[in-house]
Order: C-alpha cells, then structure tokens, then sequence
C-alpha cells in the first residue's frame, strides 16, 4: 500500500500563530509575546533572554545581531513618474470668426474650471505653455491631481460669450516630449 | 448593512456682536452654508454636498450648530467653513465666523462631546467671571453639573435626556 509521503514537521503553521493560537511544541515555554516576534520564531529564529528574536540573516550564518550598516542610502519609487500632465487641446467654435488671445483663453480656461469645481480649484497651478491663436491650439499643463478635474471641466464647457464652443482634446500625456510626434497624424509614403 | 452613513460637524457661531446668535435661525444658515460650498466648491460640491444635507440642531443662545452631510462629502463642507465671513438676517450683516468643534458620526457621539465641552466652558467662565450674582449661578450650574456627570458614571449608560437639562444657556 503506498503512504503518504511524509513531510517534516515544523511546528505551528504561521497561520495559527497568527490567529493568536496559544503556541505549542517547540515554541511552548516561550515567551515572545507579540505576534511578529512569534512569527519570528516560526521561521526560524532563537529567542534570547528578554524576550527579543533574532533571525538569522542571509549573508551572515552567525547567530549575531546585524550590524548597522556603514553608508545608509536611500531608494526613492515613484509610483507615477511626472507631476505633471501635459494635454493638447483645440477650441472649436461653432461660428467662425472668433479670435482669443492667450490671456483670454486662460480666462476661459479658469472660468470653466470655476463653474464647475469652485473657487478653490479654480487656483489649481495650471500653466499655457504654448498657444496659437491661428488654430485655437495649446498645450497646456497642470498637476497630475488636477488632471481629471480639468478634463471634466473642459468637456461641459459649452459656450464663450454666448457663443457655442468645444474643446478637442487632442493629446495627454504625462511627458511632454510625447506630444511632440502624433503617431495618428504620421503620413504613410 | 447597506444604509447611508453620515457625518454629524459641531460648530459654534463665534461672533462679536452679541445680536448675532440671537438671529440664528436653520433655514437661514442652511442656505447659507449651501452657497457658501457652490462658491467655494462649484456646481459638482453643490450638488455633492446637499443631497443629505440638514441642519439638526440649532442653540441660538450657545450659538451651537449639528450640521448633517453625507459621509463621502463631508470634507467638501468641513472645507467650506471657514470661507463663511458673515451673517446676513433681515437686512442686517453681522460678522461672524464657525469653529468646528467635533466631527461625528452619529448624533449621540455629538451629544457626548458637547455635553463635556459645555463642563469645560463652565470652569473657564467661572475664572473669567467679574459680577458677583453671576459667579453664584455659574457655581450652582457647575456642581450640578459635576453631581449628574457622577451619577451617570455610577449608573448603566442611561438615556442621556436627564443630562440635557444640565447644559447652561448663557
């Protein structure tokens, strides 16, 4: 008959130390009290006088404490790489003829923030790095938190001085240098 | 369970003109508090913010106000706060402004804090008091007060309308 293929037994499972089972077997007598420190223990490391737990590190197989180490350096992650977002947009008006310039149109760009979020978000630093008043285009910039409030306001803006506009947003990107080449605006030879 | 959690804001009507609190009514601060979060916050906080909007209780005389709001807005109106500058009621504007003294999330939990809060203010109006006739009726309001918050930490949690009776009007 064949058996079960017998496995080494180590002691309580972490599992049921975490559930805060009283320890038994070889962490009876113990008396680590937190739970990390029983978790300690459970994957191998030897409790000494006061109630501490060592684990055994990697590089070193001796049972010591580690040492501090000699330069202390620090990593930094960032889980979103840019502050800031970058969008291109374009005005449409309905009728043609109307003509803005720069500080008009961030006017209008406060202004529909305004409506819509409120004074407070109106101050969001938002910045109009470039504008041509031929087309109605620019590129605008603003804090990577303020993004989604901008956008929705762009979308219910409807109108300028009574007249019907829309904003096109073209391109959004978190880096600017992606807005230079519009790979749907590549003519194919 | 499934219910629509809320968020209780403890203010009080910090004013110099002493006219000011008597003026307080709940429809007039609701509305005002109503615009304040549409000119500070725009049509988004506007409507966010009043759909479970109410204010609950109104002490003209503390000048203490329990304003409700939903539990996913509340910051939008505990932010809107402190743009109030003033109180407009029957043609006349008072200056005024609202110190938040607790966030709750129930009514009772207010209550609580008040009622503790209101101790407090006794003590200190008790230092601060010049007129004799004065000092004996905050001292009488204050033992009193000092002998039901002992019973009530003797007994069970009783229903807390027997100490009611123990918060001061000014």
């Amino acid at each position: 008959m064949p058996r079960a293929k017998a496995r080494p037994s180590r002691g309580p499972s972490l599992a049921s130390l975490q559930r805060g089972l009283r320890p038994t077997g070889r962490l009876r007598g113990l008396s680590a009290t937190t739970c990390a420190d029983r978790m300690r223990l459970a994957s191998g490391g030897r409790e000494i006088s006061g109630g501490t737990v060592l684990t055994q590190s990697r590089c070193d197989q001796h049972w010591k404490k580690m040492p501090a180490p000699a330069t202390t350096y620090e990593r930094i992650v960032y889980k979103n790489p840019s502050e800031y977002h970058y969008m291109k947009v374009r005005l449409e008006f309905q009728d043609c003829g109307v003509a803005l310039n720069a500080a008009q149109f961030k006017q209008l760009l406060v202004s529909a923030l305004k409506d819509l979020f409120g004074e407070v978000d109106a101050a969001l630093p938002l910045d109009v790095l470039t504008y041509e008043e031929k087309t109605l285009s620019a590129i605008l910039r603003i804090c990577s938190s303020g993004l989604v409030k901008l956008w929705s306001s762009l979308t219910l803006l409807g109108s300028y001085k009574g007249k019907n506009c829309a904003f096109r947003v073209i391109q959004v990107s978190p880096f600017l240098l992606a807005l230079s080449g519009n790979s749907r605006e590549l003519v194919l030879n | 369970m499934v219910r629509f959690k809320h968020r209780y804001l403890l203010c009080e009507v910090v004013s110099d003109d002493p006219r000011c609190r008597l003026t307080l009514e709940d429809r007039v601060l609701g509305t005002l508090v109503r615009d304040t979060i549409a000119r500070v916050h725009g049509t988004f906080g506007a409507a966010a913010c009043s759909i479970g909007f109410a204010v609950r209780y109104l002490n003209a005389y503390t000048g203490i106000v329990l304003l409700r709001c939903r539990k996913e807005f509340y910051r939008l109106v505990w932010s809107a706060l402190p743009f109030i500058t003033y109180l407009e009621n029957k043609g006349h504007r008072y200056l005024c402004f609202l110190n938040t003294l607790h966030v709750g999330g129930t009514i009772r939990t207010c209550q609580k804090f008040l009622i503790q809060y209101n101790r407090r203010q006794l003590l200190t109006l008790l230092q601060n008091c010049t007129d004799e006739g004065e000092r004996e009726a905050i001292q009488k309001s204050v033992t009193k007060s000092c002998l039901l918050e002992e019973e009530s930490a003797g007994e069970e949690l009783s229903d807390s309308g027997g100490e009611e009776a123990a918060e001061p009007m000014e």
